[in-house]
């Protein structure tokens, strides 16, 4: 251990470039010699890169627990958490408005990235063992191992980036793999739309990120997160929104007042937006349901624990700033708490398993904003890793079924159909007990993880209260908490609901799949058949599925049933909270728990427990006892609101409507203004002048002789007249001008010219002679006219005027009148003009 | 005036009368042949003037050259084309060509004041020169001193004149049928090429 | 001599002038041919007019000479190719010589 200590020493843990290239690798590999590698080198390589990873993950965490803690007590920072860091090189440097700004290209690791890590390189492992087996008849099998160690790469440079620039690669790499796996079956359209749709949701958040890291540094000065925690305190200013400062307004946009909002609102409320986006909460949350085009392993990993779990990882790594914000903790906590109920409410009328653990999903993640928003950061996050357990668990199980469906229902749409399911605890006992134990997580079954993390994110958020030091800004009133706590409990109760109704319709019951022969039929499993009119399905029994894909629902299914064991605070099992606790110190100093709030964590215990038997005893009554007819009688009764809510509360048609369509408006608009203005008017006139000179001009080309002879004559004819009149012109050498005054006018020579000069108002008078120059002397700032008149040989006379004048250097040329010739200014106007030359 | 003064304008007067008209007849003419003879008498004309302007030898070339080989020649090629030469009255725009003529004598009167007001004060003081000025001995030796290249040059392009009027007048390689049997024979051999380039 | 220069210089101009004019509006190629030895014979009157003003040297003079014989080979040539389109059209009208037209 030690050596490993000094080998990488806490500022320069290059333990985390290995932990980061093996991923990379793997990807390039699988990409780039997949094909050659073969079915059975592609999984190797993939495999051990994520593996290795992992391996080298638990190393890094175990120094990372036992690191010794004097090192930064001596700093002065008691509470200061471990961290490992390592720059890997200077990236850039930016002007910050008040110095300039370095971003480096850095990595750390401190507890909350480390559980994090393993998690991810963990659950990874177990995915792509899973894809080995589920993805075997695919024929981009290489392609999707590529994608798939690539986005554990980009995942870990997000959770390991010391500074928002890196972990902003890391979203944009994570958010560009998502996009590469949703639509890995390209080829189909709705498939590689749905991958699109994915990719533009997230995009259209992070602008709301690159708003708050150009907000940070012009305001903090720097984008670590070390050095904003250590100076966030400077961050709290006001700042004036409504009239923006610098700009002009007429007198009925003034308001009466200034409307002011203080800076980590607004850095707490872009940072928040790019969350929206990426964790799928309101109004950015459509592309996740979507996103089930994909195959199951990536909803398993990206839409399960890892990718839309960014967005919660983000708020809590910057949790100091959105602590200082009441109003953008009260906006994060709403919207997961409505989040969590409107998802809630769509999952009830999906048939399509995938679909309805999607939306729980979007539930969940409503969860856990709404434990970050409450200031529980902990438990937020504790939320965040048994979901990632329990729902990865879920997906894959999910997968398995499909898997299975699949092999005599070819079509897709149908395989994942819960209504052809049921019964299938018969056939598929492991697939049937880990889906059990993780519905019985998310559900929030006492003694599962699941219990404990929801019950402890819903506690806080009756609990704690945001406290802020700094005058006038917003702070939720005291019912706000309460109220967040009861939309939190109708939303548990539902997710019991539902989620216990799909494991009903999916596994118990009878099959309604197809009609299980026991003999293989002639027109067998391998490749795909047409189905001739309206044959009845018939085929073998839906069968288990091998060690690979069973092995990780196992193993997931255990953490789920059994990973609240490091952080259960009603039986005072805080480890995890303890080892966070440094990582949220300086944002929990604004959270107190309210008078009498601490009493109620029992009872609260016990209105959990409630929910799930609710939930549970709701669907076992409904699916099972009454073999689904009070749901049908449901529908029957109220069906527009059944179609509605089936339809998802029609967002997405919505949203085709106004924001899509406005977009389609514009580019409506674009063509016109391209087909009329630009072809039309622009390429049709110039083409049209142009015509239209060279018509002129072809009037000359006659081909005869006599009228090009004809041009010549009148060429000559302007010529000669040119050179026949006189011309009047002088120039003025004024290089001594400023010194002493004098300038010198020289007359242009012409044939036979003779010249007459004269200075200020008289005209002049006399003989011409050949005298070609003329040199008068001007004081100080005076301006003098001289006037030239030039005859040649034929006796045509022409005239100019010239009007020099001494400017010394402070304007009073064009300051001051112009005098007639000869009056003098003294020096001392120039102080009259008020400016220093 | 004494009667050298007369006799000066009057030979003037003669000199330039035969210029002018001998022009106005070459331009005007309808017959090629009679505006050859008009560009004779400008000739004569202008030859008269030479002598007044003590430039004999430039008179005398005058004679040789001018009226001795170029009307010839321009004689040769009218007789050579026969009744072609002559162009048929032309009524198309007749009142633009009086116009052109008003024009025509305006610049004249025009370009008359405008010489006559630059060099009025210069010919009140005509220098003298001497009996030698203008002579074929005092050209010739400026000729072959000072201005040998030039001469030289304008021999060598009178080779090439004299080669190029050949090459080009010679036409086409002993064609006697051209012009006479263009009936029978191709009729779009008159016109070769021409409407095509 | 008692004739101002001016006279000779203004006869060498309108000469000049009715040369321009028959080049310009006439149409048979002979007249043409003939108006531009019309011009070269103004501008020679010019230039011997002008050498008697300053009769140092004779390069005017010399100058008219070169213009003689240079006009006579112009005449020559132009006269072969007025034979040759002669040739080709039939007919001595500038008019018809449009291949350049356009």
């Amino acid at each position: 251990m030690e050596q490993l200590r000094t080998q990488f020493p806490t500022d320069d843990f290059s333990l985390i470039a290995l932990v980061l290239l093996l991923p990379l690798v793997g990807a390039f590999v699988c990409g780039v010699f997949g094909k050659r590698l073969g079915k059975q080198g592609v999984r190797t390589m993939a495999l051990s890169a994520v593996g290795g990873s992992f391996i080298l993950c638990l190393v890094a965490f175990a120094m990372l627990v036992g690191a010794p803690h004097d090192a930064h007590g001596a700093a002065g920072h008691a509470h200061a958490a471990t961290r490992f860091t390592w720059n890997a090189w200077r990236w850039f440097t930016i002007d910050g408005g008040t110095s300039l700004v370095p971003i480096d290209v850095a990595f750390s690791i401190d507890p909350l990235s480390g559980v994090m890590m393993l998690v991810v390189t963990g659950v990874g492992f177990l995915i792509h063992l899973y894809s080995s087996s589920y993805m075997e008849k695919d024929p981009g099998y290489y392609r999707f191992f590529a994608y798939l160690n690539l986005f554990v790469f980009s995942m870990l440079v997000l959770i390991l980036g010391d500074n928002l620039a890196v972990l902003f690669v890391g979203w944009e790499g994570v958010g560009l793999c998502s996009y590469l796996l949703i639509g890995f079956w390209f080829s189909e359209d709705k498939k590689a739309s749905a991958g699109k749709k994915a990719f533009i949701t997230n995009r259209i958040g992070d602008f709301g990120l690159l708003v708050a890291m150009a907000m940070l540094v012009y305001y903090a000065g720097s984008l670590q997160f070390s050095t904003l925690e250590r100076s966030h305190a400077s961050l709290a200013q006001m700042r004036t929104l409504w009239p923006i400062p610098g700009l002009e307004l007429p007198a009925f946009l003034m308001p009466s007042e200034p409307f002011r909002a203080s800076v980590p609102t607004l850095v707490a409320l872009a940072l928040f937006v790019g969350c929206m986006g990426k964790s799928a909460q309101m109004p950015l949350y459509v592309w996740l349901p979507d996103a089930m085009a994909g195959p199951t392993p990536v909803s398993a990993l990206i839409h399960a624990a890892t990718m839309v779990t960014a967005g919660i990882y983000l708020v809590a790594r910057t949790s100091f700033i959105f602590a200082l914000s009441p109003f953008a903790m009260a906006v994060v906590a709403g919207t997961g708490a409505v989040t969590a109920v409107f998802a809630a409410s769509i999952a009830f009328a999906q048939t399509d398993l995938k679909k309805v653990l999607a939306y729980s999903t979007v539930s969940q993640l409503g969860y856990m904003f709404v434990g970050v928003g409450s200031g529980a950061f902990a438990a937020g996050f504790f939320h965040v890793l048994t979901h990632a357990f329990f729902k990865g668990c879920l997906f894959l199980c999910a997968g398995s079924v499909i898997h299975a469906m699949h092999h005599v229902i070819h079509d897709e749409e149908g395989s994942q159909d819960m209504r052809n399911m049921g019964g299938l605890r018969k056939h598929m006992p492991i697939t049937h007990a880990t889906f059990l134990v993780s519905c019985l997580a998310i559900a929030g079954c006492p003694f599962t993880s699941g219990f404990f993390s929801k019950d402890e994110v819903l506690f806080k958020a009756f609990a704690n209260q945001i406290q802020t030091t700094q005058k006038g800004l917003w702070v939720a009133p005291a019912w706000y908490g309460q109220a967040i706590y009861a939309v939190g409990v109708v939303g548990a109760v539902c997710t019991a609901f539902y989620m216990f109704r799909a494991y009903f319709l999916t596994f118990w019951g009878d099959f309604r799949g197809w009609k299980i022969v026991k003999a293989a039929k002639s027109h067998g499993h391998d490749g795909h058949h047409e189905h001739h009119g309206d044959e009845p399905l018939e085929g073998e029994a839906p069968h288990e599925s091998p060690w690979q894909m069973t092995l990780p629902l196992g193993v997931l299914a255990v953490f789920a049933a059994l990973f609240w064991v490091v952080y259960a605070e009603p039986l005072h099992l805080t480890a995890l909270e303890r080892f966070w606790h440094p990582v949220f110190a300086t944002a929990s100093t604004h959270i107190v728990e309210r008078a009498g709030a601490h009493a109620m964590m029992f009872p609260l215990l016990g209105v959990g427990a409630a929910i799930f038997l609710a939930g549970s005893g709701g669907a076992y009554y409904v699916y099972v006892l009454q073999g689904g007819k009070p749901a049908a009688a449901f529908v029957a009764a109220a069906p527009g609101l059944h179609r509605i809510v089936r339809d998802k509360w029609r967002v997405d048609e919505f949203y085709d409507a106004t924001i899509l369509g406005f977009i389609d408006a514009m580019g409506e608009t674009a063509v016109a203004m391209d087909k009329w203005l630009i072809d039309g008017v622009i390429a049709r006139l110039t083409s049209g002048i142009v015509q239209l000179l060279g018509a002129l001009l072809r009037l000359l080309q006659t081909g005869r002789v006599q009228v090009y002879a004809a041009s010549m004559v009148l060429g000559v004819a302007g010529i000669g007249w040119f050179v026949l009149t006189p011309h009047a012109s002088a120039e003025l050498d004024t290089a001594r001008l400023r010194s002493s005054g004098d300038v010198t006018l020289t007359a242009a020579p012409g044939h036979g010219y003779s010249y007459r000069w004269a200075e200020g108002d008289a005209a002049p008078s006399g003989d011409f002679t050949t005298n070609a120059s003329f040199t008068t002397k001007l004081d100080r700032c005076e301006t003098r006219q001289v006037h030239l008149e030039v005859r040649n040989v034929f006796g045509g006379i022409s005239k100019t005027t010239y009007t020099p004048c001494r400017e010394m250097g402070n304007d009073c040329c064009t300051k001051g009148p112009a005098p007639a010739g000869g009056a003098k200014r003294a020096i001392g106007d120039a102080t009259t003009e008020g400016g220093a030359p | 005036m004494t009667k050298m003064q007369t006799l000066e304008w009057a030979f003037f007067a003669i000199a330039a009368l035969l210029t002018l008209g001998g022009a106005v007849a070459t331009v005007a003419a309808r017959r090629p042949i009679r505006g050859a003879m008009g560009l004779l008498t400008t000739i004569l004309g202008i030859c008269g003037c030479y002598l007044l302007l003590h430039a004999e030898f430039l008179a005398t070339i005058q004679l040789i050259v001018y009226a001795g080989a170029v009307v010839i020649l321009f004689i040769f090629v009218v007789m050579l084309l026969g009744s072609s030469a002559e162009s048929p009255q032309d009524d198309r725009a007749k009142v633009s060509r009086y116009v052109g003529a008003g024009v025509f004598l305006a610049c004249v009167l025009g370009a008359g004041a405008l010489m006559t007001s630059v060099t009025a004060e210069r010919s009140k003081a005509l220098p003298a020169v001497a009996a030698t000025y203008g002579t074929i001995e005092k050209i010739g030796q400026e000729l072959f001193t000072e201005k040998v290249v030039p001469f030289e040059l304008t021999g060598a392009l009178l080779l090439v004149a004299v080669v190029g009027a050949l090459a080009v007048g010679r036409g086409k390689q002993a064609d006697p049928t051209l012009a006479s049997t263009s009936d029978e024979s191709n009729p779009a051999e008159d016109r070769p090429a021409g409407e095509e380039a | 001599m008692t004739v101002p220069i001016s006279m000779f210089l203004v006869l060498a101009a309108a000469l000049f002038a009715t040369g321009a004019m028959g080049f310009l509006l006439r149409r048979n190629l002979l007249v043409l041919l003939m108006s531009i030895e019309l011009m070269l014979n103004a501008v020679n009157l010019t230039l011997v007019a002008f050498n008697r003003i300053h009769p140092a040297n004779h390069a005017g003079q010399i100058l008219a000479f070169f213009v003689i014989a240079i006009a006579a080979a112009e005449a020559a040539v132009g006269l072969a190719i007025v034979l040759a389109f002669f040739r080709l059209r039939g007919s001595v009208r500038s008019d018809e010589a449009t291949a350049l037209k356009n």
